[in-house]
């Protein structure tokens, strides 16, 4: 039998590749220009563009840009802002991102920095039994 | 054979119908298929299926089906899922870019629903076959075809023809879940507002994709395992099972189908213990398997398996493979007697456990199986006590200390690991259990499309390590135990390249909503998650001593 096998860090590059050339090949569906104090006009965009993208997939935090992809490789992108700005926590909590508080705004070995998007509430949350 | 009580004027329910003019619910997962017939004075297959299949159907079955036999009697014959109609559950449906596909196969194998489909033929037969399609979508059905290098380059250099390979969506049975295109690495799919036009094209393609025959088998390698779903032997578990979409479970369902098929053809059966499996694969009159299947209660499946065995050896049927499937709340608590005397008896019978690591079908209680911290129906996280506050049991390891037990523990993102551990199980003379994770989206709180990427981090994160115990291997545990497929398998934690940080368990639940009320408003993780992850760990540690890694 012939097994079909690739080392982690093999698949890893892949993944990137893959994600690079979406980013290269098609624009973003949505901007937004960050600026100081723009936070909440950045949630608004975020909570106002939503509906353009389908299931939220992933982020990925460059040193100046935001950018949220959906299962399809669509994404928009808040640019001005990256993961050593303490306003780019409230952004990826506007999306359900799982982060790590301890790590988040620590430079990445490779960029982009990359959270998963696939949160969602269980059935039931909010009933006690 | 009992005849026939299909007197229907509309025609037959596996035939175009008005309501289906393209007949894409009908029986065959890659042709068309008759009936699945049976020798039985108490089942008229025809009649189910043409009266009541199409009462359920049409919308009238509960309200004006008078009771039958066949339910009184609990039985439904194989493969009526077949003519169930899924067309209009999602919004969404996959689309196929054909030019980006390289024929890895990954979305058929991880799809839960059989609804994406693979088939290969040589370019001469192609050219032949596409003449037969009608001329107005000969260029629209063309294009859904790709000259990929696994199939086309290779196959011409091999056989001097190349093979031209197709992915097809069944929109009569895909739920819209996209794992197909979270799976693709290639950027092969991608989903799609479902329009009147879409859908017309896709009924259309899916219609051509039957008609036109079976993959050609030289350009199937029966060495490369992923290819086995090209086969129509391997698509035993047929899509319109009622499972949520994107189930984890379904997946793993099929898989183990395809593998025992592969070698058995559909000459094997199923006992199955009450749970979600049971559930959505016999929703009357819904069954979506082609090989015998039956279901007593929640706690004594393995007790049933050693009953159909005895008698299968009796009949001379003993090279016939038998599973015995249930979720962890039936393997792991209310049946695990009758799993520990099941192996114990030494039997051949094969055990395959769903682990949700919850009771799913009923509302997701706390199991035996449940990790530490975890918020469940029956360890709520409240004010006092924060979600379960025992530690996971590890059925895997107890299994391996009854005597002469073949053991895995696998998922289906690990597709080498997970066909290697069923068809081991299978090969293995004596009582096999392989566990399964298996994604259960509701509970877990997870997106549909996450099944398989949610496995893949259980197993980096040691919450759910992978293994395959295999007492043929030598006299030792340390000979007979391998936990090759895990990451990093001689460290603590698997470390990712791209961060250059360990992912730890606290990682993993992170990402799921059924450890969500664990980390505070800023996200750090509670003390409970922490001793969680202290006995994932622990659990990591025991195993590597076990087999010799430590």
């Amino acid at each position: 039998m012939i097994y079909r096998s690739f080392s982690r860090s093999a698949l890893w590059t892949t993944i990137a590749a893959r994600e690079a050339k979406r980013t290269y090949m098609s624009p973003a569906k949505a901007t937004f220009e960050f600026s100081a104090g723009a936070l909440a006009g950045a949630l608004e965009f975020l909570k106002r563009t939503r509906w353009e993208l389908r299931s939220l997939r992933r982020a990925h935090v460059y040193a100046d840009c935001l950018r949220i992809f959906d299962i399809n490789g669509d994404y928009f992108e808040v640019r001005g802002i990256g993961f050593a700005d303490s306003d780019v926590v409230p952004l990826l909590q506007a999306v359900n991102a799982a982060f790590d508080p301890a790590s988040v705004h620590e430079p990445p070995v490779s960029t982009p920095k990359e959270f998963d998007l696939g949160r969602r509430y269980t059935w039931a949350h909010d009933r006690v039994m | 054979m009992i005849a026939t009580t299909n007197g229907h004027a509309n025609g037959s329910l596996n035939e175009a119908t008005t309501r289906d003019p393209f007949n894409n619910n009908c029986y065959g997962t890659m042709v068309d298929r008759k009936y699945k017939l049976v020798s039985l004075p108490v089942l008229d297959v025809n009649d189910f299926n043409e009266r009541i299949i199409r009462g359920y159907e049409e919308g009238y079955g509960e309200k004006e089906l008078p009771a039958d036999l066949s339910l009184a009697r609990s039985l439904v014959p194989a493969g009526t899922a077949s003519l169930r109609d899924f067309s209009n559950i999602s919004p969404e449906i996959p689309e196929y870019i054909a030019d980006n596909c390289t024929g890895c196969m990954d979305c058929v194998t991880e799809c839960p629903d059989t609804a994406i489909l693979g088939k290969v033929l040589s370019e001469t037969e192609w050219n032949e076959k596409m003449s037969t399609i009608p001329e107005a979508d000969r260029e629209m059905y063309g294009k859904q075809w790709s000259r990929t290098k696994k199939y086309f380059d290779a196959g011409k250099k091999r056989l001097g023809d190349g093979g031209m390979f197709q992915i097809i969506i069944d929109p009569s049975k895909c739920k819209g879940c996209a794992e197909c295109v979270t799976v693709c690495d290639d950027d092969a799919l991608k989903m799609i507002a479902k329009t009147d036009e879409v859908m017309l094209n896709s009924r259309k393609s899916h219609r051509y994709f039957k008609n036109i025959g079976p993959s050609n088998e030289k350009y199937i390698s029966d060495n490369l395992l992923i290819d086995m779903m090209l086969k129509e032997q391997t698509m035993i578990y047929t899509g319109g099972a009622g499972s949520c979409a994107g189930c984890g479970e379904g997946t793993a369902l099929r898989m183990l189908c395809a593998a025992t098929a592969l070698k058995h053809n559909d000459d094997w059966g199923i006992i199955a213990a009450t749970g979600c499996n049971t559930v959505y694969t016999s929703t009357y009159p819904y069954n979506p398997y082609l090989v015998p299947w039956s279901n007593s209660l929640f706690e004594n499946a393995p007790t049933y398996a050693i009953g159909v065995r005895m008698r299968w050896d009796q009949m001379g049927w003993d090279k016939k493979p038998l599973w015995c499937i249930g979720g962890d709340g039936a393997m792991f608590d209310i049946g695990f007697q009758a799993l520990s005397r099941m192996f114990a008896s030494g039997m051949n019978v094969k055990v395959f456990v769903l682990d949700t690591q919850v009771y799913s079908n009923t509302g997701g209680q706390a199991s035996t199986s449940t990790y530490t911290g975890q918020n469940t129906k029956m360890s709520v996280h409240g004010k006092s006590v924060d979600g379960k506050q025992e530690r996971r049991k590890e059925i895997a390891q107890i299994a391996i200390m009854h005597p002469r037990t073949y053991v895995a523990q696998t998922t289906c993102a690990h597709i080498n690991h997970f066909y290697k551990s069923v068809l081991g199980a299978m090969e293995f003379d004596g009582p096999a259990i392989v566990v399964c994770y298996t994604t259960c989206q509701p509970e877990h709180g997870v997106a549909d499309n996450m099944a398989g990427e949610q496995a893949r981090l259980a197993v980096d994160t040691r919450a759910f390590p992978l293994l395959i115990y295999d007492p043929r291997a030598g006299d030792t545990i340390k000979k007979r135990l391998s936990l090759q497929g895990n990451p990093n398998v001689k460290g603590d934690w698997f470390v990712n390249p791209k961060t250059n940080k360990e992912v730890t368990f606290i990682d993993f639940a992170r990402s799921e909503g059924r450890f969500a009320k664990h980390f505070d408003k800023d996200g750090n993780p509670s003390e409970t998650l922490a001793f969680a992850n202290k006995d994932r760990l622990e659990n990591w540690h025991l195993l590597q001593e076990l087999a010799g890694l430590r």
